[in-house]
């Protein structure tokens, strides 16, 4: 490790130390800290901060892993094992749980038992099958280890590092620091091309930096992992919007809605590009839906007032400016709207 | 022409979202050109040296240079803060302690 990426680590681990010591308590927090310690070699310091986060929150999947992979590196298999099973268990359609005790299994050469893993994580995540066709271990439904293989399995369990660079990138990108950011979440999204959160993040730090195709770009890859995660739809609707381009930012926003029908501040965001479209009926229904949701969303009310003012609807729009009143009863701007038209 | 509200709207979000401000503790909003930032003005960490007078500072002058940078977005018309720690009197920034709903109620 280069001696400048050392110091930035070394600096994020001493802040992340310094704040778990304040706030004992927060299983995030020994997590985190822990995952930094894994990465910097201290295994056994690590474990005792997985096991304390555990502790506080014991459902906590992020740690449950963390501490699978760090008894995978210790290559006490035996620990990871247990703690893998119980976990699939509960979610016995979770793909990757079942690749990971696959990978767990070849390392200890209990090839049977990979197999019924790698099947069935096949099975749930149809994403597997590619994997690991790649790295040459699957042929016509059963393992196949050749050298290749071999030298490939060795590489398998990254998730760790890769939960560490995204971790490291965040970090840097709350401190503003967005190149260093996405250097981190680049190396975070190279060791697990699959995990759209990487990308997610990716593409969050390009906006941030004001690098809008780059950012276009990541949102894309990350929708295409999972089509369903909304918010990406929605990031990709603020973008165009920057842009100007607000056919796309419409047709964005119209499928995050879609996607999240309880989001008050989506049906806000798509009611304005309507409003700004002319679309003014569609616009109303937004703000209702947004209002339904959340009856104290004081802009959604403010916009509401403005287009029944627009429409005529006078009685309408005093019964919502009021309302508004009734939340923030010194508010000058509505105070004069009302009484202009009382 | 107006600029639409919706780009107003996404410029002021990622505004926001490159600063130091705790989004989470604040809303906003556009009406027709008009942008209100409503709720509790904060920052996301704070320099533990600083006293409580250079935080105060230091709040202030990142309102006045907010305020400037919405204006600048191309058709903001006016911006209305409705902040419930901040107050705006006379071209200047003041802080205003939080009056909790209890002690409201006892007096």
């Amino acid at each position: 490790m280069k001696p400048r990426r050392r110091s930035i680590y070394q600096r994020i681990l001493d802040e992340i130390e310094k704040e778990a010591h304040i706030h004992p308590n927060y299983a995030d927090l020994q997590n985190q800290f822990a995952l930094l310690l894994m990465v910097e070699g201290e295994m056994e310091r690590a474990e005792v901060h997985f096991l304390k986060a555990l502790r506080l929150n014991p459902k906590y999947r992020e740690a449950i892993l963390n501490l699978a992979f760090l008894y995978m590196e210790m290559r006490r298999w035996k620990k990871a094992e247990e703690i893998l099973l119980p976990e699939v268990k509960r979610n016995p359609r979770d793909g990757f749980l079942h690749h990971v005790l696959g990978i767990l299994y070849l390392q200890t050469g209990r090839q049977k038992e990979a197999t019924v893993r790698i099947r069935k994580a096949i099975q749930y995540h149809s994403h597997y099958q590619d994997y690991y066709k790649k790295k040459g271990m699957w042929q016509r439904g059963t393992i196949h280890l050749d050298q290749k293989a071999e030298k490939a399995l060795k590489k398998v369990h990254l998730d760790p590092y890769a939960q560490f660079h995204n971790f490291i990138g965040l970090n840097l990108a709350q401190k503003g620091k967005f190149a260093q950011a996405v250097k981190e979440l680049k190396k975070a999204a190279g060791l697990k091309p699959d995990e759209f959160i990487f990308h997610a993040n990716l593409g969050t730090v390009y906006y941030y930096q004001g690098a809008y195709s780059k950012a276009i770009q990541e949102f894309q890859k990350a929708l295409k992992i999972d089509p369903l995660y909304g918010m990406g739809y929605a990031n990709l609707s603020y973008i165009y919007g920057l842009m100007s381009r607000t056919q796309e930012a419409l047709r964005y926003m119209e499928k995050a809605v879609q996607l999240n029908p309880r989001y008050a501040d989506l049906h806000y965001n798509l009611a304005l590009l309507y409003n700004d479209r002319k679309q003014y009926k569609k616009a109303f229904f937004e703000l209702k839906k947004a209002l339904r949701i959340n009856p104290h969303y004081l802009f959604a009310r403010i916009n509401l007032g403005v287009l029944y003012e627009d429409q005529k609807k006078w009685k309408e729009a005093r019964r919502e400016y009021k309302k508004i009143l009734r939340i923030t009863p010194n508010d000058e701007h509505i105070q004069k709207r009302l009484k202009r038209i009382s | 022409m107006l600029k639409e509200d919706f780009v107003i709207q996404a410029n002021i979000r990622q505004m926001l979202t490159r600063t130091e401000i705790n989004v989470s503790q604040i809303e906003f909003g556009t009406v027709r050109g008009v942008v209100y930032i409503r709720g509790t003005f904060q920052f996301s960490r704070s320099d533990p040296s600083w006293d409580s007078d250079k935080a105060k500072d230091f709040t202030a002058q990142t309102l006045y240079s907010l305020e400037k940078k919405i204006r600048r977005i191309e058709g903001v018309s006016d911006v209305i803060f409705q902040l419930n720690n901040w107050r705006k009197e006379k071209g200047h920034w003041f802080h205003v302690k939080i009056i909790k709903r209890e002690e409201k109620n006892e007096t």
